[in-house]
Order: structure tokens, then sequence, then C-alpha cells
């Protein structure tokens, strides 16, 4: 266990030590060493594909990065992309919190009650052996074409995540914890939201923070299955026109929307367990 | 669960006389494809209320589960374990529990931790901030009060959890090895800070260590274990006056003999485990 006091104390003689070690390749690189490598990395990339795009490959095929900027451009200022945009973000918005809430609730209630467990276990491991995106021709005869089918395929493919993580991170529990807070009497409301949620808190936020993307995958995949508006539906239309550079802009819009998602939830995620130590990077020295 | 609190509102009849009574306890673990294993055997222990009892035996020789039973943690396979004269069954929620690692709440800062215990019927809110402060400062954690336990060193972690089952005043406290792990002067520190906070407070402590010179320094009697299955060989009473000096703990009377005494126990044991 390291002390803040003592961790400052330690500092000198540490880089002391280290100063006649070889330095970390990041150290000597230094963060802004790390940045220029990362934006040559990725301005070489566009650039080989822009230069390759009519070149030496069809431009109907991967068209190409300037094409794509101009035709995110068009899309957002004649407003269609905005809509399907839009529509697609209901889905999740609506299917994501009520998804991730009942696979907490349900591997929360799992890890509380051993019958619930075991009778119920063996089921839900055949039924999470469904490949679920299987399952969403289903959804859109019982739902319809509309909103609620989507819904209905986020929801869950963020259920089944949210439960399985949520129930490992209830057996991964650590017994004395319970143990001593049910010896100084504490029990119910506060034994659930001052002891058992504060200490699987990690396993919540690895759970909500895996299943966005899914969350996302299942609204598309929905809407590839029928639907008349949504970035899925969008990118199906643009495909089959050859319209390649307006499948991109779906994709990007698509990426956009996971890292935003995320990085919402790990903002969230910071502030609720900054209690916790930062795990850094791990060394292996020579 | 036993509903201590409940109980002792009826006259409880020689409640004074012995906090704790452990009855011909046994208790027997039952590990799957292996022969049963015996952890203790016919133990027998009073505790009387305001006593410091320390329990030191060799590791494995069932200290820590004679703690687990007083708790209530699992029940015991024979006998019976009286707390202020009633049966305990189930968790026994009128002692404090000191576990080896510090346990505290990671999520939970110092002063929460230590007031986690103070629950809302029993302490006004004032009445609860006064607690709190008082154990933090008698700890020596003032100004950590808003620290995470993953920003403590070891000593600061131990005092912390030692305070937070002070804190709520259970009638015991449970100590299983609270100094185990830590560096010999920080130990020093920490036995004679609860010696001091115990003799303000009082309350009856049970303390399991492996380190006779701790078991015997802060004691008012050795409960001596031996080898697996565990049992009670002796228990010693210590004479030396209080308050004690920890720091030259060696020079006071009555030290040597009773840490002669211990010694020779021990001797004995280890000659039996050299054949």
């Amino acid at each position: 266990m390291s002390d803040q006091v003592s961790r400052a104390q330690s500092q000198p003689a540490s880089s002391k030590v280290a100063a006649g070690a070889p330095r970390s390749a990041v150290q000597s690189m230094g963060v802004m060493g790390v940045t220029l490598v990362r934006f040559s990395i990725i301005i070489g990339f566009f650039s080989l594909w822009e230069i390759a795009s009519g070149r030496w490959i069809e431009p109907f095929l991967v068209s190409s990065p300037i094409r794509i900027f101009w035709s995110l451009i068009a899309g957002f200022r004649d407003g269609d992309l905005l809509q399907h945009t839009w529509v697609t973000f209901e889905e999740i918005a609506i299917g994501f919190p009520v998804g991730a809430f009942s696979g907490i609730a349900l591997g929360y209630a799992f890890g509380r009650s051993r019958l619930l467990a075991e009778i119920f276990e063996p089921i839900i491991i055949a039924l999470n052996g469904i490949p679920r995106t299987a399952v969403a021709p289903l959804f859109i005869v019982w739902l319809g074409i509309g909103l609620w089918s989507k819904v209905g395929v986020v929801f869950l493919l963020t259920f089944f995540l949210n439960f399985f993580i949520t129930y490992t991170g209830m057996r991964q529990m650590d017994q004395e914890y319970i143990d001593l807070a049910r010896l100084m009497r504490v029990k119910g409301w506060k034994l659930t939201f001052k002891v058992i949620f504060p200490a699987i808190s990690p396993y919540l936020f690895t759970g909500i923070r895996t299943s966005i993307p899914f969350a996302v995958i299942g609204a598309i995949v929905g809407e590839f299955v029928a639907s008349t508006e949504g970035v899925g539906f969008f990118i199906r239309m643009s495909a089959g026109i050859f319209k390649t550079a307006d499948v991109f802009v779906g994709i990007i819009v698509l990426m956009i929307m996971v890292i935003v998602l995320d990085k919402i939830a790990e903002m969230i995620e910071k502030r609720a367990l900054r209690w916790q130590t930062q795990t850094e990077h791990i060394q292996i020295q020579a | 669960m036993p509903d201590l609190a409940q109980t002792s509102s009826e006259p409880a009849p020689s409640r004074t006389e012995f906090v704790i009574r452990v009855e011909n306890v046994s208790k027997v673990f039952h590990t799957p494809g292996q022969t049963n294993l015996g952890a203790l055997t016919d133990i027998e222990l009073d505790v009387r209320p305001g006593e410091f009892v320390t329990v030191v035996g060799p590791s494995g020789c069932g200290k820590s589960t004679l703690l687990k039973l007083i708790a209530g943690f699992s029940p015991a396979s024979a006998g019976r374990i009286l707390f202020q004269g009633e049966e305990v069954r189930g968790l026994n929620t009128e002692v404090g529990y000191v576990p080896q690692e510090s346990k505290l709440f990671p999520w939970l800062t110092v002063e929460e931790n230590v007031g986690f215990g103070l629950d809302s019927k029993r302490f006004s809110r004032a009445d609860r901030e006064r607690q709190v402060s008082q154990f933090i400062n008698l700890a020596g954690l003032a100004g950590f009060e808003k620290y995470y336990p993953s920003q403590l060193s070891g000593g600061m972690s131990k005092r912390a959890s030692i305070v937070r089952a002070l804190a709520y005043e259970p009638p015991v406290i449970l100590m299983d090895e609270p100094f185990g792990p830590l560096d010999a002067q920080t130990r020093m520190v920490l036995q004679d800070e609860l010696l001091k906070i115990w003799e303000q407070k009082r309350q009856t402590i049970v303390f399991v260590t492996h380190d006779l010179v701790e078991a015997v320094a802060l004691a008012d009697r050795v409960v001596v274990m031996t080898h697996r299955p565990g049992k009670i060989k002796d228990i010693i009473n210590v004479t030396m006056a209080r308050p004690r000096n920890i720091f030259e703990i060696h020079r006071q009377e009555g030290f040597d003999e009773a840490y002669g005494r211990l010694w020779n126990i021990f001797r004995h044991e280890l000659n039996i485990g050299a054949h």
C-alpha cells in the first residue's frame, strides 16, 4: 500500500535510479512526440488512400477521404443525415439504458439469491447461446418496422452483456466486506447501496462501457433488416446505389456516436471510481 | 441472526460476570475429497467485561477460527458460545471485528469508514460527527479525513480499521492479528496507541496474535493454543501494572515472568515438532 507522503518522498530516489537505467520509449519521446507520431500515421494513411483512389483502385469501391468529407458536409447540410442520426440515436437512447439497467438488476438479483441463480442460470446461458442479431427479423415481426423493433434489438444486446458482467462482479465480491458491514448492523438499503454496489461498481462500468458499441450494432442490424430511416438504412441505401462515399459517411457517424457515448461513460466512471488507485501501464523491465 | 439487542432488554442473569463464554467448542471443516479438518477441539474460555485477552499460537492453530465463531461468521461444530448469556446463532452484532488485512471500504473516505457503524437511529448527526472526529483524533488521523484508503500507508489503514470497529462502541472488539504485516516500529507505536485508547474506553478486547511479546505486553490474560487441532494449552495471567510502557516493556515488573512461562510452553511445542 502506498502512502501519498511516502510516494512523494520516494520520488527523488527513484528518479536517481532511473537516470542510469534506460528510459522507457514513451518517456524519451515525450507527450508531443507521441502525438506527432500518431498524427503522422493518420495523415499518412489518409494520403495513401487519397492517392490510391482513382489511380490503383476503382473510386466506387473505396471512395476517397476528400469525397467522403464533402459528402459528410452535404449530408448534414440538407438535413437528411441529421434526421437519420437522430433516429438511430433515439433507438439507442431508449434501448441501451433500459437494457443496461435490467441486466444490472438481474445480475444483482442472481448474486443475492442462490435459489434464483440455481434455477435460472442454465436457462440464461442457453438464451445467451442464441446469436442475438439472428433474432432481429423476429423483432420486426413482433414490434413492427418502426422504432420499437430496433429498441428491442438494442435492449437484447445490452442486457446480456450487463447481466453477465454484473453477475460475475457479484460472485467475485469479497465476502468479508459484507460480513463486516453486517456486524455493524448495516442491512437493507444501506447494505445494497453503500457496500454491494460500490464493491461491484468497477464491473458495472466495464459492463456499461463494453456494451456501448454493441448497442450501436443492435440499432444498425435492426435497421438493416427492415427500416425506413436511421443511419443503418442510410448505409444500406447508399451501398445499394454505389454511393460509396455515403457509406463511409454513415460509418463515421456511427463511430463518432460510439466515441461520444463512451467518453460520457468514461467521465461518469472517473468520478464514481475516484477512490480507486489509477493503474498505470505495467512495466516489465529487462 | 440473533437479535441480541432485543434479548438483552430482558433480565439476563450473570451477564456481568462473563461477556463471552466458550463452552466445549469444536470446529471441523469439511473439505471435499479429504478427511475432515479439525480446527478447534474442546475450547473452554471465559472473558470478563473490560478484559484484554490475547490468544497466541502457531499459525494454523485455529486462533482466527475461534474469533470467527465468536463473531458468528460460521457456526461451531460442537459446543456453544454464549455472549452476554445468550447463545450466539448467526452474526453477533454486539462485537466489533478488526480483520487481518485492514479491509477498510475502499470506496469510502477515512471519515466515512470510521462513521460507517454509527447508524442514524442511535446517533444524531451532531453526535455522529463528534464521535467520528474524536476517534479520528485518537487514531492520529486528523487531517486525513477526506483521504481514500488507497491513499493511506499500511499503518494508517490499520489505525483507521481499528477505530472503525471502536467508534460505534460495541461492548467487545475482536482483533485478528491486526498488526501482523507491519514493521517493528509501526507495530510498537500502534500497540501503544491501542492500549491508550483501551485505557480510556475499556471495551473488552480479544486479540489474536502469533507474537509472544505482543501477547504479553497487551494482555491481562494470555490464552496459549497448540497445533491443529487447536486446543487451549494454558492461560497465563499477566500481572504487569497499567498503564504500561510498550517501548520499554521488557523492563517492566512482571514481564519476564509471564514471558518466561509462555516461552516454556512454546519451547516444549517446538521440541515436539522437531521429532
